[in-house]
């Protein structure tokens, strides 16, 4: 941590083969690495020492990723690292609604599980404001125009959906 | 009576003689050779009004000429008395329903019969009672069928015949079921044994060969006697209730199917993650030609493959066929079983495992490859929380005990525990707190076991202080369900 040019990302994953997966993506872009394996001791490191961003997974045991949110949102300092979150339970009900609060009220983006490492290191450095190379810009903006998509359809309502569907078929067949 | 003291024997005759012809409750009336009323009680007259100088047609039915049929012409010509269930008209115009006995009267004491004199007695109401009876057992919303020792059908009510057909002669299996040998567990045989009533439910073949549901109640048709000579089975149709429960069921598993597979794409994009980041570390470290880097790289992309390994096989188990085959098997030696197999695995890390059975488990139906996954699912969690745990001399116990006829299987552990957010999502989800070893599937297919033995699985545990699963298995459920699946097989 001697290199101030260096940001720090704090990993928190219960599995490790994803802790290390992440970490060697990151480290392979020069960031420096704080491993973590869940709420507990994800506050711990943050404590020790404040990371430039903190890549969250949601499920976890002992204390989940939305618990650990809720104790960094009551410090002022803490509130204000900006966080990704990686997870697979962005569709079912153990995540669903906990990503919902997040994306809501939070940080907003988030990264489905399996993520590709020139994905992940895209939507970091664009949250970092840090310059990307052309092919991670090119992986940055997929990525924000799928998640885009995905919040317009997740919280679209059933009506909207059909009337869109039928609009969308109706250009067609006018053909 | 000073009066009757003073009388002479002829005069008492003839006294006791008028008083009895008013007061005995028949309608009396004497009737000559050409239909004429001679005389006729006062019960008689208020019953179908004035009588002198008329003809019986005329009182009785309000005829003009004689009945085709006649009984008194009938009892004039043989001497012989007879006794008649009668529909005649009271003096109202109403109808009356009597029985008539005719008897004939010889004045000279023998020989020539010179009148007939017939005693009514009104069953009008008796009749009514009975048309009523009848409407009752045809209509009640129920199939009610009498049978005999042969199990032959010697009634059947209106509903019973609309639905199942016409019974004359028939046993009641044939009817029933369509059968023809006695059903293995006949309600009726019971009740002919212990003169009881007996419940069950039964599924049966309609005329048109409708599939009827149905729950049945046996009762003797005597009552304080020591032999059964019939027994009356009534029955309540209860198809449309099976369907609906059937159709409660269907929902209930389609949203178990999906919850099933929002689990199972987890479970999968977990370990596409594990090999997406051994694919990339294994690539890194061929780029920086890093040996360590690569070898890394590898096991993940190993440890992930074992992964899919595991997920299909718990997968598998998970889905397997619904209903459990049971066999009668004793307790003890599927615990012994589990027992063998784990020794060793829980001695490797230090972990005591054994068997604690009560004396005199007596054998129970059950499914032996269903209790041996339970059993393997749930000592394999015990010891993984053992290794989870910190606590020193790690103990593992299976015991098996009988709790008032309720068969009882039992692990604990004195590992990590659970704290109460965790002992809520165990048996919900695909949860799992082993990272990388668990599938979250063990639990679930657990319980599913444990609910198709009509059992129930429930969890002890505190964080820190072990924890303990217990299988609990009421002796009456699990009997019923191996006489079911007894009934099944046969009736294939």
């Amino acid at each position: 941590m001697a290199d101030k040019s260096k940001k720090t990302v704090l990993v928190v994953d219960d599995e490790a083969d994803v802790r290390n997966f992440l970490k060697a993506a990151l480290m392979e872009a020069g960031f420096d690495v704080i491993l973590a394996s869940d709420g507990f001791e994800a506050l711990e490191a943050v404590e020790k020492h404040v990371p430039d961003l903190i890549s969250l997974d949601l499920v976890m045991p002992r204390k989940s990723g939305i618990k650990f949110y809720h104790d960094l949102a009551k410090n002022k300092t803490w509130s204000k690292i900006p966080i990704i979150i990686v997870t697979g339970h962005a569709r079912d009900d153990l995540g669903k609604s906990d990503l919902r609060e997040l994306t809501m009220s939070g940080p907003g983006i988030y990264l489905e599980k399996p993520v590709k490492p020139h994905n992940y290191i895209a939507a970091i450095k664009k949250l970092l404001g840090m310059e990307t190379t052309p092919d991670e810009n090119e992986s940055a903006e997929q990525v924000r125009m799928q998640n885009e998509l995905k919040n317009i359809i997740d919280n679209a309502d059933p009506d909207t959906l059909r009337k869109l569907k039928e609009l969308i078929e109706k250009k067609s067949g006018g053909r | 009576m000073p009066e009757t003291k003073a009388t002479n024997g002829g005069e008492l005759d003839a006294w006791a003689f008028n008083s009895i012809f008013e007061l005995v409750p028949f309608s009396i009336a004497i009737i000559d050779r050409d239909y004429n009323v001679v005389k006729a009680n006062n019960n008689f007259a208020s019953y179908f009004g004035e009588w002198r100088d008329k003809k019986c047609y005329a009182v009785y039915k309000k005829l003009n000429a004689p009945c085709p049929h006649c009984t008194i012409r009938d009892v004039f010509a043989d001497g012989q008395p007879r006794v008649n269930d009668v529909d005649g008209i009271d003096q109202y115009g109403r109808k009356a329903h009597y029985i008539g006995h005719c008897a004939p009267l010889r004045p000279d004491g023998r020989g020539r019969v010179d009148y007939v004199v017939e005693m009514s007695l009104d069953v009008t109401g008796t009749g009514m009672w009975q048309q009523e009876y009848q409407i009752l057992f045809d209509r009640v919303p129920c199939y009610i069928t009498v049978i005999d020792e042969d199990y032959c059908i010697v009634r059947a009510n209106e509903s019973f015949r609309e639905n199942f057909g016409d019974v004359l002669g028939r046993h009641c299996y044939e009817m029933y079921k369509r059968r023809k040998t006695r059903c293995a567990n006949c309600p009726a045989a019971k009740t002919f044994k212990d003169g009881r009533v007996h419940h069950s439910e039964h599924q049966g073949t309609g005329k048109r060969g409708q599939k009827i549901h149905y729950a049945v109640s046996t009762s003797p048709l005597i009552r304080d006697s020591d032999r059964v000579a019939h027994v009356i089975e009534i029955c309540n149709d209860i198809t449309e209730q099976k369907k609906l429960e059937h159709e409660v069921i269907e929902a209930e598993r389609l949203a178990a199917v999906g919850q099933t597979v929002a689990g199972l794409a987890h479970s999968i994009k977990n370990i596409l993650m594990g090999l997406e980041g051994g694919k990339y570390i294994v690539s890194l470290g061929l780029q920086k030609n890093d040996k360590d880097l690569v070898s890394q790289g590898w096991e993940m992309l190993e440890r992930n493959f074992d992964k899919t390994t595991t997920l299909v096989k718990d997968f598998l188990s998970f889905s397997k066929g619904r209903l459990p085959k049971l066999v009668m098997v004793d307790p003890r030696t599927l615990v012994d079983e589990i027992v063998d197999l784990y020794k060793d695995v829980a001695a490797k890390s230090g972990i005591e495992l054994k068997a604690e059975p009560d004396d005199g488990i007596k054998p129970a139906p059950l499914d032996p490859d269903g209790i041996h996954t339970c059993l393997t699912n749930l000592v394999s969690n015990a010891i993984d929380a053992c290794l989870m745990g910190e606590q020193k001399g790690s103990l593992v116990t299976i015991r098996v005990r009988e709790n008032r006829d309720v068969l009882v299987f039992e692990v604990t552990d004195n590992g990590c525990g659970m704290d109460y957010e965790i002992k809520k999502k165990i048996f919900t989800t695909f949860f799992t707190t082993k990272g990388g070893g668990g599938t979250g599937l063990g639990l679930l297919t657990t319980r599913k076991i444990v609910q198709e033995h009509g059992g129930k699985i429930i969890v002890d545990s505190q964080k820190g202080k072990g924890a303990r699963f217990r299988m609990e298995f009421p002796r009456a459920r699990l009997k019923s369900l191996y006489l079911e699946s007894e009934e099944e097989t046969e009736g294939d």
